[in-house]
């Protein structure tokens, strides 16, 4: 086995052309991914190639692989080698580890729930599902805006977590906020100024600043963040009764969008269809 | 974004202390913008491509290596799995096949390997893809080779 593994990484080293002097001995071979030493805490191993990387590295990588399937994959395929591993050993420490499945990285991480999945699926569709049932224009109109959503900090948070598939993320959640908060009471004091601003100015320029202060961290997805904020804003809901009416939406469209018991293979590409044709049924309600 | 941008610079130190030790790759970053950077491939000898020099443009996305980057070519190329008009490459680890062990350095050789290896039953360039799918081998290589030196060869004075 050991002497296979050599003769693999030196024939792969002769095909590519790699000789760099420093990483002869396997122990200073940087992880593929972030190309950098391991740092030793770090240190973790597929359970079959037993191919080093950084912890970090390889979970963040088996996310990206377990995004592209709507249901979790139990194996991963090593980035360097492609064979087919089971569950990453971490925390090594002489005479004890940790092994963590891949069929787990996802459902095993207590703050990621069934409801940020739902919420990362939402992503995934075309926007205007609700864009008939929360009137945008009258949030801007008649600056229901003033009242501020006790509601919007866990809001913000479940939908940041869900995008950034991060759990610490208040520093973000707490930058939005601010954004958020500070660009409508900027409206609250123009309020008193004898010039007051078009509703369309205001949400243009409400737009703006939360999309420039997001797009650092959600980059692709920040157009349809700003949407759904200003929708979840406009409902004037709390967590629990938006999501009742936006899963209602769902199920209306695909009736196994949350449904996870059930494998939907393409449950998101199914979704997308079947808006074309229930459009003007929508339009007509 | 940090992690692209570190693990660009790794790939940029490798490249200027690897200078030169394949003859056939030229990577270049962008002076102003580690994101971008270009490439100078030779064609593979004993191909319709042998003599030419490629140029190839890389537009990394932040996610990198989570996501492949992009490539096409600059330089004009008639190969079945080369757009003709914008250069897009058709190579499945530039799509789902991608894998974050790849460098931009190993991308440019599977390029070059492609090069050498058409795949005419996933063609961009269609009439490239049916010439070869049509076994007419002599037809393709000489309309290759005609372009690589109308645009992959110093013009003679």
């Amino acid at each position: 086995m050991e002497e296979q593994r050599n003769s693999m990484s030196k024939s792969r080293e002769q095909a590519e052309g790699e000789s760099s002097p420093s990483s002869s001995s396997s122990s200073s071979h940087p992880c593929p991914i972030c190309l950098s030493p391991t740092p030793q805490l770090q240190e973790s191993y597929l359970d079959r190639c037993f191919h080093k990387f950084c912890y970090k590295c390889i979970v963040q990588w088996t996310k990206v692989v377990a995004s592209r399937h709507s249901e979790a994959p139990s194996s991963l395929f090593c980035p360097f080698c492609k064979t087919e591993n089971f569950s990453i050993i971490h925390g090594y420490d002489g005479s004890s580890f940790e092994r963590h499945y891949v069929s787990q990285i996802f459902s095993d991480s207590v703050f990621f729930t069934e409801a940020h999945r739902y919420r990362l699926q939402c992503y995934y569709t075309e926007p205007g599902i609700l864009s008939d049932a929360f009137d945008i224009k009258r949030f801007w109109k008649s600056r229901k805006y003033l009242q501020s959503n006790p509601w919007l900090y866990s809001w913000l948070k479940r939908e940041i977590q869900a995008l950034m598939q991060e759990e610490d993320v208040d520093v973000v959640v707490h930058h939005m906020l601010g954004t958020i908060e500070s660009s409508l009471r900027r409206d609250d004091q123009k309020l008193k100024a004898p010039e007051l601003k078009a509703p369309e100015e205001r949400q243009r320029e409400f737009k703006m600043l939360l999309h420039d202060a997001a797009r650092p961290f959600l980059t692709g997805r920040t157009d349809r963040f700003v949407d759904e904020a200003e929708l979840f804003l406009a409902s004037g809901l709390n967590l629990e009764a938006y999501d009742n009416v936006y899963r209602q939406r769902f199920d209306q469209k695909n009736p196994r969008i949350d449904s996870l018991e059930e494998p939907t293979n393409d449950g998101a590409v199914i979704l997308q269809s079947l808006f074309v044709f229930d459009e003007d049924q929508d339009g007509a309600e | 974004m940090q992690t692209s941008r570190a693990r660009l610079f790794k790939e940029y130190k490798e490249v200027q202390r690897e200078k030169g030790a394949d003859p056939d790759i030229q990577l270049v970053c962008d002076d102003s913008n580690i994101f971008k950077w270009t490439a100078l491939i030779k064609g593979p000898s004993e191909t319709p491509f042998e003599g030419g020099v490629f140029q190839l443009a890389f537009a990394i996305p932040e996610q990198y290596p989570l996501q492949p980057p992009q490539v096409r070519f600059l330089t004009k190329i008639f190969h079945p799995n080369v757009h003709f008009k914008t250069g897009e490459i058709c190579l499945d680890i530039l799509k789902n096949a991608w894998s974050p062990a790849w460098t931009l350095q190993s991308v440019c050789r599977a390029i070059i390997a492609l090069m050498a290896h058409p795949e005419p039953d996933s063609p961009l360039n269609c009439d490239s893809g049916n010439l070869l799918r049509s076994g007419d081998v002599r037809g393709y290589q000489s309309m290759a080779r005609m372009y690589t030196r109308l645009a992959a060869m110093p013009k003679k004075g």
